[in-house]
């Protein structure tokens, strides 16, 4: 039944225009106000469901470059997966070990992951490139990174 | 006359020791991040924004206009020397440069992209000085509904002028809009779709939407094209020199396209990529032999490379006289003027004007030194482009990740930056078009702000853009360029059923 990408799109497009109006109606009111901080929302949300309506009737406009794009091989998705899992550990780490070491062992293990195999040159990226903006925010931008379980 | 002192502080703020040396910083990262495959002048400066917390503002400001400059300027080295565009201002750079290129002119192509750029940037300068006061005076007497009716004619044409499908970029503008609406309502005090979580009252900060959007999504695209061998591969690079008949050449497209340039810079929703490709068609059609045009023609390559860096002068216009930003880079750039406590609009040019005019003087020494750096250095740049792609995402990475948590100092930004980093590349492979949804976050405040205001005076009356015809004239005009766009793709469909 559903044909194109335009249709299965605009269906979910429906669906965050119907959650996002259903938000908009449980704004309080605020009974002073001319215009009420609802009315933007609840005009937003009617407006992304009627777009996403001729959306759903609009003619493929895609070129075949475009539409390639989605063709993405399953080993390539877990590529992107990991990178995805590897930005989590580095949000995770982050505030525990400090910025240095999370931002080395992110720099090196990633350009692993994506399949560089120079490891001096990763290794010596990994040092240098950490320090350096640690340094640089700290001492001459004034901006405290978390500095973890290292000394400075 | 207080505008000459405002332009004599300008000059000196522009002309002293510290503003030089960030200017000359400023373009010199420009370049760089503008030549790198993919990232170009919005994420260049959404990833140098941190670096400005605690400087001076105008210091900041003149450092961020060069990099925005320096990055239109950085995509069309890459344009030329691999056929690969680093930003989309420069496509049309590739038309004839990247032939040229291979014909072993590599470094002529781009001692005449570094001329026409120069040039472009330069004269339109000298442009954006004239015409930016003067619309500032004008837009002094706007009222809320004027200034509604103008921000909703940016995202309209903004909306109308993208590639691909109007009505997704229409929707790309509304999903931005919705975005905005996240945290405490300014006037109301009343919390909207913030779920109850204390990271959302004050609800989303731009360098996030920007740097998931533009950078991240771009990381998510690195990630699968790091195979591509083509990217390395530069040959010689030959001789930078230009004769008399190369010169003789590109005069005139670089005069031309220096005004129309601009022009279409200033315009809401054009900016550099539309004016390029205009400049290159209308340069095409007034050749006499058209069909030199894509095999290395030296005026296919000046007038796009004049232009795109005009409309980046041309573009400042309204973002300093009226404090909207009419492209998706120039809605970072405002991000960036924000960020700093300073907000662009009529009242800059009389309250701030080291700002306004120290900004504006600065391009002059930035295109300068863009022309000094650029031409001995290119051999030397070029070998950036041979960074290994495996590296290049990490650092992308992290430098997005410092971005965003140096602003706020907490995790859950970076796990937003994340979610919107996945949402951009979603949008990518259904091909939604980033730039309105990001203008539209940026003006979703001011706009909503604008409309409740105009509302509040009528008493509720929607009488009052009726009444206002500046507002009137502007909200007519955001209807045609809605509607004309729908039109033509309806005419478009029709051909084709009939074709069929």
């Amino acid at each position: 039944m559903l044909k194109t990408m335009n249709q299965k799109v605009s269906l979910v497009l429906v669906a965050i225009g119907a959650l996002y109006l259903f938000g908009a109606f449980r704004i309080p009111s605020y009974p002073y106000a001319i215009v009420d901080a609802d009315v933007l929302p609840k005009t937003l949300g009617v407006l992304l469901i009627v777009l996403s309506i001729f959306l759903f009737f609009a003619k493929d406009s895609e070129t075949e470059e475009q539409k390639k794009r989605r063709d993405i091989p399953k080993k390539e998705i877990g590529m992107l997966l990991g990178v995805a899992g590897l930005i989590l550990a580095y949000i995770l780490l982050l505030e525990v070990i400090g910025f240095v070491l999370t931002t080395a062992l992110f720099i090196f293990f990633c350009s692993f992951f994506l399949g560089y195999r120079n490891h001096v040159a990763s290794g010596i990226t990994a040092v240098v490139f950490p320090l350096v903006l640690y340094f640089m925010f700290t001492e001459l931008l004034s901006i405290t990174l978390p500095s973890g379980v290292l000394p400075f | 006359m207080g505008s000459l002192d405002g332009i004599i502080t300008g000059f000196q703020t522009a002309f002293s020791l510290e503003a030089i040396l960030f200017v000359i910083l400023g373009v010199f990262v420009g370049t760089i991040i503008g030549m790198l495959p993919g990232l170009g002048p919005i994420s260049a400066i959404a990833v140098m924004i941190p670096m400005t917390f605690g400087m001076e503002p105008a210091t900041a400001l003149i450092m961020m206009a060069g990099v925005y400059y320096g990055a239109i300027f950085g995509g069309s080295t890459s344009s030329i020397l691999l056929n690969a565009p680093g930003v989309s201002g420069a496509v049309a750079t590739s038309f004839d440069g990247y032939p040229m290129a291979q014909q072993g002119k590599a470094g002529k192509a781009l001692a005449i992209a570094a001329i026409a750029s120069f040039t472009g940037g330069t004269v339109s300068v000298v442009l954006l000085m004239l015409l930016a006061p003067a619309l500032s005076s004008v837009a002094v007497s706007f009222g809320p509904a004027a200034y509604f009716a103008l921000m909703l004619l940016g995202l309209t044409a903004i909306a109308s002028l993208s590639e691909g499908s109007t009505i997704k970029a229409l929707i790309s503008a509304v999903a931005g809009f919705m975005v905005v609406t996240i945290g405490i309502d300014a006037q109301t005090g009343t919390q909207r779709y913030t779920f109850g979580n204390m990271n959302l009252l004050e609800g989303l900060d731009f360098l996030v939407i920007a740097l998931g959007l533009f950078a991240i999504a771009e990381v998510c695209s690195l990630v699968l094209s790091r195979k591509d061998k083509s990217i390395g591969d530069t040959h010689n690079i030959g001789s930078l020199k230009l004769d008399k008949k190369d010169l003789k050449d590109m005069s005139g497209p670089m005069t031309r396209h220096s005004f129309l340039g601009f022009i279409l810079g200033v315009l809401p929703g054009a900016g550099a990529t539309i004016a390029s490709f205009i400049s290159y068609i209308f340069e095409k059609r007034l050749s006499k032999n058209p069909e030199e045009f894509g095999k290395g023609s030296v005026k296919g390559l000046a007038a796009p490379e004049t232009a795109n860096n005009a409309a980046t002068s041309g573009a400042f216009v309204p973002l300093l006289s009226l404090g909207i930003p009419g492209s998706g880079t120039t809605a970072v750039m405002l991000g960036a003027f924000l960020v700093l406590g300073v907000q662009p609009g009529p009242m800059l040019m009389t309250d701030r004007p080291e700002i306004f005019w120290g900004v504006i003087a600065s391009m002059y020494i930035g295109n300068i030194f863009l022309l000094i750096i650029n031409l001995p250095l290119i051999p030397y740049f070029a070998k950036i482009l041979k960074i290994p792609r495996p590296l290049l995402i990490s650092l992308v990475i992290v430098f997005s990740m410092i971005g965003v948590y140096a602003i706020s100092f907490n995790t859950f930004d970076l796990y937003m930056l994340l979610l919107f980093g996945v949402i951009g590349f979603l949008m990518r492979l259904f091909s939604f078009p980033a730039p309105p949804f990001i203008l539209a976050f940026i003006l979703g405040g001011m706009l909503e702000q604008s409309l409740r205001q105009a509302l509040t005076i009528s008493n509720g009356s929607l009488s009052i853009f009726l009444d206002d015809k500046i507002a009137l004239s502007l909200l007519f005009l955001a209807l045609l360029s809605f509607v004309f766009p729908l039109v033509k793709q309806l005419r478009k469909n029709k051909d084709k059923a009939t074709e069929a």
